[in-house]
């Protein structure tokens, strides 16, 4: 294998990996506050992407309009999904899961009655391609990479250095501490929800754009979010990231020298040895 | 209203009542298992669209057989392009009595044809799928749509009208359609006297193609078959495989040729050829189909619709011949039917191939992706001895 093609593996891993990741950070954003996996979270990633495309495309208005307004689309879902669906079962771990994994497909189906089977695209907001020495790259890519890269570092400053970051913090680590602290735990969690909505909307812009748009786009970035998260350890986000990262360059390394079929058994080879030796994830906890 | 109009309108819609009870009583069900949901479904509504439009036509004159004139009537069921779901939807067929069946993509078609034959149900597949949909021992399995073998007519071509072209690569889906496609068309390929340097598989439905695209490229290909590569998978497999750099040519079938132009990006398309795709109508009867559809659904016309109108009549057609409407019999009558069809004169043949004439033969039209657009290239005549 030459040094070229190798560096062409790396980065087109770490690109993808990226954008995995910011999805990934949804779900271990809520499971790590209120212990929810939110299965609806794919769809909430496919329902921004069709807005952008219907603001965006179809419309012809400018992507800085259309993006933001998919944000507040899947904000608005995200806080019905919150207040009808997993409120009523107490945030109760398995009933949530069940009645996402029911609301997921609920959505799915009506999305293919209301958008139609023929998939969209979302233009690339920067054409073109990048080429360094024998090493390629869609500009759009690189731009969903750094996209990417800034929402977390944003999320995590968020976390640690904002009043309500802390209020998430303070409750994930004692909710009844938190509540005498004067925090109200509700509050918090509709803001969780509309933070997790709103990374599904910019990961469903950036999947749009490099992948294209349909009612099952969401469906495989779920599957390798919650691969990630459980590597990364849930509720973590500097596992979250690091596990995202791995598991992109680990996609492109088996797809590439070994065949895109062996590249979800390795991935779900490496999240059988992690639960196996450390249950918890590289940085996650007990639940 | 007087009692004599009254009357007249009486009489009226009692005729229509009695034509309809007539009508009603000798009709053909005919099952259709399509994918109307999933990735696939663009194939499979056009499909439903097409297929309900030649029954319009078929029936409004009806299939005389002896005194009694027959209606074939169709009904939809959708098998996702999931085979356990095309099993299901064609056992429950099967248990309401549907003798006539078509289905869809050979993942689909292979797992029933066991069934259909041993219920004697003359199954009709738009599917690859080779020997294991045509073969001696399913006498009532037909492929009425070229898929695999169309490599037959078109790598002659491509010998004569790319002459640069030497060195090709293949890359199909991880599955029955896939293998299918890969095995012949490199048969195929390396007869016609062109290199295979490479052969690469991928999860039909994968997000990110650049890794079996980076493969694909390093192979340094003239050309790139996909073969049996489909709907989104197509546009960004050529996506990746542009954005890495590769200039050679692109060969693909059964696309949705708008759809894989907004996937890939206009750039990434161009000059794509597409096999078994007719982008515009070039005859009065193709020109009829096409304007029926464009009044119907408007704007863009799937050229899907093409491959599938002729095999409605074609089973009309047997079906009169047979003067039967035992499957068995019409079987029979299919095999030796020459129909003339929206692509000239088309027979089921191959025996050469499968060891019975079962695999629908006919011209092969060709199109190539010209600014951001479909247009016509040529038509292939079938290649002699096949």
């Amino acid at each position: 294998m030459t040094s070229t093609l190798l560096i062409q593996i790396v980065l087109s891993g770490l690109v993808t990996g990226l954008i995995y990741m910011l999805i990934a950070l949804g779900v271990t954003l809520l499971f790590g506050i209120m212990r929810v996996v939110n299965f609806v979270h794919g769809e909430l990633v496919m329902l921004s992407a069709f807005a952008i495309w219907y603001i965006g495309v179809d419309q012809g208005l400018p992507m800085w309009v259309a993006i933001p307004a998919a944000i507040v689309v899947a904000a608005g879902i995200a806080v019905l999904c919150q207040k009808l669906l997993f409120k009523p079962l107490q945030y109760d771990i398995l009933n949530c899961f069940i009645v996402g994994i029911g609301a997921s497909f609920a959505i799915r189906s009506a999305s293919w009655a209301i958008f139609g089977p023929e998939p969209q695209a979302i233009p690339a907001m920067i054409p073109g391609v990048v080429r360094l020495g024998g090493v390629f790259m869609a500009k759009q890519r690189l731009l969903a990479a750094a996209v990417c890269v800034v929402l977390a570092i944003a999320l995590y400053v968020f976390l640690h250095f904002t009043r309500p970051g802390k209020a998430m913090r303070a409750v994930e680590q004692d909710r009844e501490a938190a509540l005498l602290m004067g925090i109200n735990p509700e509050n918090v969690y509709v803001t969780a929800f509309i933070i997790s909505a709103a990374l599904a909307a910019v990961g469903g812009a950036m999947l749009g754009s490099v992948f294209g748009v349909d009612p099952e786009m969401g469906s495989e970035p779920l599957l390798k979010s919650f691969i990630i998260v459980q590597i990364g350890g849930m509720g973590s986000i500097a596992g979250t990231v690091l596990a995202g990262l791995f598991i992109g360059v680990a996609d492109s390394v088996t797809g590439t020298l070994l065949g895109g079929e062996l590249a979800f058994i390795i991935d779900f080879a490496i999240l059988m040895l992690i639960l196996i030796v450390r249950p918890r994830g590289l940085f996650g906890y007990d639940v | 209203m007087t009692i004599a109009r009254r009357g007249f309108l009486a009489l009226g819609f009692a005729g229509m009542g009695l034509r309809a009870g007539w009508a009603a009583d000798k009709t053909i069900i005919l099952g259709c298992s399509i994918p109307l949901s999933g990735p696939a479904a663009p194939t499979g509504i056009t499909t439903q669209r097409t297929v309900e439009h030649a029954l319009e036509l078929i029936n409004a004159k009806g299939i005389e057989i002896g005194p009694d004139r027959y209606t074939i009537v169709a009904e939809f069921y959708d098998n996702k392009y999931i085979p356990a779901e095309a099993v299901t939807v064609v056992e429950k067929m099967m248990a309401d009595g549907v003798r006539y069946l078509f289905s869809s993509g050979s993942g689909n078609s292979v797992p029933v044809v066991e069934k259909t034959t041993a219920a004697k149900v003359l199954q009709m597949s738009g599917a690859s799928g080779k020997g294991h949909l045509t073969a001696p021992q399913f006498p009532y399995s037909f492929r009425v749509q070229p898929t695999n073998e169309t490599a037959y007519a078109v790598y002659p071509w491509l010998k004569t009208a790319y002459p640069e072209i030497k060195r090709v690569a293949h890359m199909n889906p991880s599955d029955e359609a896939g293998f299918t496609e890969s095995e012949d068309r490199r048969m195929i390929a390396e007869r016609n006297g062109f290199t295979n340097v490479g052969n690469e598989y991928f999860k039909r439905g994968s997000t990110d193609m650049y890794p079996v695209a980076t493969r694909m490229v390093g192979f340094t290909p003239d050309l790139i078959d996909m073969g049996g590569t489909i709907g989104r998978d197509q546009g960004l497999a050529c996506k990746a495989l542009r954005e890495l750099g590769y200039q050679g040519k692109i060969l693909q079938g059964y696309s949705d040729a708008k759809s894989f132009v907004d996937i890939a990006g206009p750039d990434a398309a161009e000059g794509t050829l597409l096999f078994d795709t007719l982008a515009e109508p070039q005859t009065p009867e193709q020109k009829d189909l096409y304007n029926w559809w464009i009044a119907k659904y408007g704007p863009p016309f799937p050229s899907y619709a093409f491959l599938v109108w002729d095999w409605p009549f074609i089973l009309a057609s047997a079906i009169r011949k047979a003067q039967s409407v035992d499957p068995v019999v019409v079987a029979g009558a299919m095999r030796t039917t020459v129909y003339h069809g929206i692509f000239g004169e088309e027979r089921f043949g191959m025996k050469s191939v499968y060891g019975l004439d079962s695999s629908l033969t006919r011209q092969i039209p060709m199109s190539i992706i010209k600014g951001g657009k479909p247009s016509y290239l040529a038509t292939i005549d079938w290649p002699a001895g096949v």
